[in-house]
Order: structure tokens, then sequence, then C-alpha cells
């Protein structure tokens, strides 16, 4: 069978500054932060009191309780975004062979809060006993095994789970699957919800998570400025409908985009520290994927933690592979960092992107650095532009780096 | 004292959204679309509870009165 071209035809998404996604895109647009003060009952032992959290989550808007009680925040919101990402792409499962309908989602920290709600009980509480639905609400599969079971899914399923670019190895791995045959729809994405006091001090361990804007919390996180002080660490889903462009075609979708390209590599060089060599190599394979050059790139979403490390060395992987012309920008700065579901949060803004004709900027540079010499959308978005190709970097510790190409159709 | 069918039921009915009066001693839990997963989550309430232990192999049971039965015999035979 001759490779098939993969087009998207649905998103949905939960996230810290909208919980669909023209509200998401807009917030964005505007440079406006969803990162705020925990408000959780362990905020006093914290060292950084903000995320980016959802302030505004209601699973039993979306399902019964029953099903809501066995399932993890990062299951809920993975069913969620999944049910909005159907019904945006206009999807009759009941009408389709769903045998070749499959999911592949990316979580980093999985059912976070269950497991630490069962050690809280053991260990704090002396209980002698854990939930029956412990393992079943924390394994790092549930939010994927929930949504093929929510829709009957039962084309292939797998779990990406390489932190930071799980979520965009997910996606362009589907992508692959219906590329190659063993699939004509995939549901791709990821979902995190890891704000738990325990999860929080692990990240407080790595010294990498940002300090507290004292004037503007939600100005913390600031990616490619030189007073940039680390990551705020986010939660959400994004999932996306995507389906071989014939049958797309065929049934008069409304396409968003085709992805024509997706790199992925693994640094190999440290546990935490990115290599520019090791980004590089996967921007390098995207576009040798694309069968295009970087020159005809419009716009490049960026990994953009915020960290001091990653914006130089993005920087510098890049220049090294698409020269200084085109625009950059980390939505990062107000979106924080979802983790497991950075990558797909990031790729519905570079979708927006395509259909707004639009860019969003990256918040909260007020200080350049002579390191960071990129044109990063500075704090103000641009509208009527022409964007006919996008570029979506994800990195990750361990070092799984995840590049992912999209054009418009 | 707590009575155990009107815990169990209020158990049920808030986990699994059903209503009160749906819910007889003759309730084949099959029929109240719990399946044997649930059971072992109502199981778990129960036993905080009222403060038993149920073991492994007691918890073949089909209808709410067989667990009403397993209860209440628990709780005669644990002092709860």
């Amino acid at each position: 069978m001759p490779a098939r071209r993969v087009v998207v035809t649905g998103a949905g998404i939960l996230s810290p500054v909208g919980n669909d996604r023209e509200t998401f895109f807009s917030t964005l647009m505007a440079g406006q932060s969803g990162i705020r003060r925990l408000e959780s009952a362990f905020v006093d032992a914290l060292d950084t009191r903000i995320a980016a959290w959802i302030p505004d989550f209601d699973p039993l808007a979306h399902m019964s309780r029953s099903k809501a009680g066995a399932m993890d925040r990062v299951t809920q919101f993975a069913v969620v975004a999944s049910q909005q990402a159907i019904a945006d792409a206009g999807l009759d499962l009941e009408m389709m062979d769903r045998e070749r309908v499959g999911v592949y989602l990316g979580t980093g920290m999985g059912g976070s809060s269950s497991i630490e709600e069962g050690y809280v009980r053991l260990y704090r509480d002396n209980a002698s006993r854990l939930k029956p639905f412990t393992v079943l609400m924390a394994m790092n599969n549930a939010a994927g095994s929930q949504v093929a079971l929510e829709f009957g899914l039962t084309g292939p399923d797998l779990t990406f789970c390489t932190a930071c670019s799980s979520s965009a190895v997910a996606i362009g791995e589907a992508a692959r699957q219906i590329r190659h045959g063993y699939a004509d729809v995939m549901l791709a994405g990821g979902s995190e919800a890891l704000l738990t006091y325990g999860t929080i001090k692990a990240w407080e361990a790595l010294r990498t998570l940002a300090n507290e804007d004292a004037d503007n919390p939600s100005a913390s996180c600031k990616p490619f400025s030189a007073d940039r002080s680390g990551l705020v660490l986010g939660e959400g889903a994004a999932m996306v409908v995507l389906e071989d462009m014939e049958s797309a075609l065929a049934r008069g979708a409304r396409i968003y985009a085709e992805i024509i390209g997706y790199g992925s590599s693994n640094d190999s060089s440290h546990i935490t520290q990115p290599s520019v060599e090791g980004q590089a190599r996967a921007m390098r394979r995207a576009l040798a994927d694309a069968g295009i050059t970087a020159d005809q790139l419009d716009y490049i979403n960026a990994h953009g933690t915020g960290t001091k490390l990653n914006d130089v060395t993005e920087t510098a992987a890049i220049k090294q592979v698409c020269g200084s012309a085109i625009p950059v920008s980390s939505t990062k700065s107000m979106h924080g960092h979802l983790m497991g579901a950075a990558g797909a949060v990031e790729f519905v803004a570079c979708l927006m992107a395509l259909e707004k004709q639009a860019l969003p900027p990256t918040a909260h540079l007020v200080q350049p650095d002579p390191e960071c010499d990129l044109d990063y959308i500075p704090n103000i978005g641009r509208e009527n532009v022409r964007v006919n190709t996008v570029m979506s970097n994800s990195f990750a510790f361990g070092g799984t780096c995840g590049v992912l190409i999209a054009r418009k159709p | 004292m707590l009575d155990t069918f009107e815990t169990l039921r209020e158990i049920i009915v808030r986990k699994f959204e059903k209503k009160a009066e749906d819910i007889t001693l003759e309730s084949a839990l099959e029929s109240l679309e719990i399946d044997s997963l649930d059971t072992f989550d109502i199981i778990f309430e129960a036993e905080e509870k009222f403060g038993i232990v149920v073991s492994n192999d007691e918890v073949a049971i089909k209808t709410v009165q067989d667990v009403v039965s397993l209860i209440d015999r628990l709780r005669a035979e644990q002092g709860k």
C-alpha cells in the first residue's frame, strides 16, 4: 500500500487558558496567562505556589458520577478532550468501522492523584487497605484505555510515556499508523494532571521551577527572557482526530491541516540537560519526513520551557537547522508546561495558527537575552499573517525529542 | 447501630446514581449494572463503615441480600 496522507479534522482541549479551542487560542493571542496561585490545601508547604491549573473543570458536567469516580483527573481530562475532538470532527462513530479507529495518548505522570491518595492513606493515615480502583486509576495507560472504552474503539491503543514529549510523540506515531495503513482514524494527544503535593515537591527538588513573579504571579514563566527562572507546571489535555485524507475528503470533513512531517530522536547525552545536536536531529528528521526545507516554515512553536538551559539550547538548535528568519514563540509562557499533554496542546496552538492565520506571542519577554536572539514574537501576537506550514517542538527529560510539521490543506 | 441494608442502599445510590426505590434485597447486582469490580468498591466502603474485614473468599455474591447477609454475619463474628 502506498503511504497515505494524514489530516487533522478535529481538536479538543482543556487547558489553563480555556476549555475549548477557540477560547484557548484567543486567550493566547491576547497574551493572557493561565498561571495563577494554587489554592490547594498544601500550598503553604510549597516553595513555588504557582501553577497553570484549570479552575473550572467539573467532570460531572460530562459524565456520570460512577464513571467519574472510577477515573483519575488525568483520565477525566482525556475523555472530555476526546469527546470534544470527536464532536469537532463530526465523526459518527456508530456508523464507522471502529476496528479501524485507534487511540494513541501521551502522559508523563499518569494517575498521580490516585497513587498519591493511596500513599497518603497508607503511610500517613495508617490505613490497612486501599481503594479497589487505585491500580486502575493510577496506571499510566488508564487514560488511553478509558478513551478506547468510552468510544468503543478497537484499533491500536498505545500509551506514550516520554515525559515532556509524550503527546507530540503520540501524535507523530498515530499519524504513521494511518500513513502505513494500520488504522483509518486515530484519536491522538495527551493528558496530564500532576498538580499534587508529592509531584510538585519532586519537581521543586529538581530546581527547575520558576520563581513566582512578585508583582504579577501570572507572568512567572518568561521563556527566552533574560530574567527567566524556570518552568511552571501545568495541567490539561488535548486530543486531535487524525484521518486518512481520502476518507476525510470523501465524508466532506473540515480539514485543519495535513501532518506532513514527524521526527523523533534521543539526545543520549544527559537525563535532564538538553542537547543542541539531539534537538537539531529531531527537527532535521521531521523536515526530511515532510520533504520540505526549513525556509518553507512560517512558524515554530518552541518547546520554550523558560529554563535557563532549554531556551539557549533550543535557540541554537533552531538556528542550526532553520536559520534565524522564522518566527518562534513559546506559548508555555501562558499555558504553562503541561508535561505529557504539552506537545498536543501546542500542536493545537499550531492548528489554530493555520486556521486563523495568526501567530501567538511569547508572553513576558521583557529582557532580551543575548544568547536568545531569534524572533520570538514578543508579547504581542500577530494577526493577518501568512501561515502555511508550522513546526511544533517538544523535548523531554530522558532526552526524547518529538517534532511535528503540519501544513494548511 | 447502623442498619445494614439502609447503609448499603445509600452507598449504591450515591456511587452508581440509582434510585433508592429500585434497590431491594432481591435486586441482583447485575441488574443494577454493578459488576464484580464495582462490588469490590462497595465492599471496600462497607468495610470502612462497619469496621469489618471481608476476606477474598467471601466476595462471591449476586444480590443485595447476599451482601447484607455477608455484612451482618461478619458484624456479628467480628463484634461490630
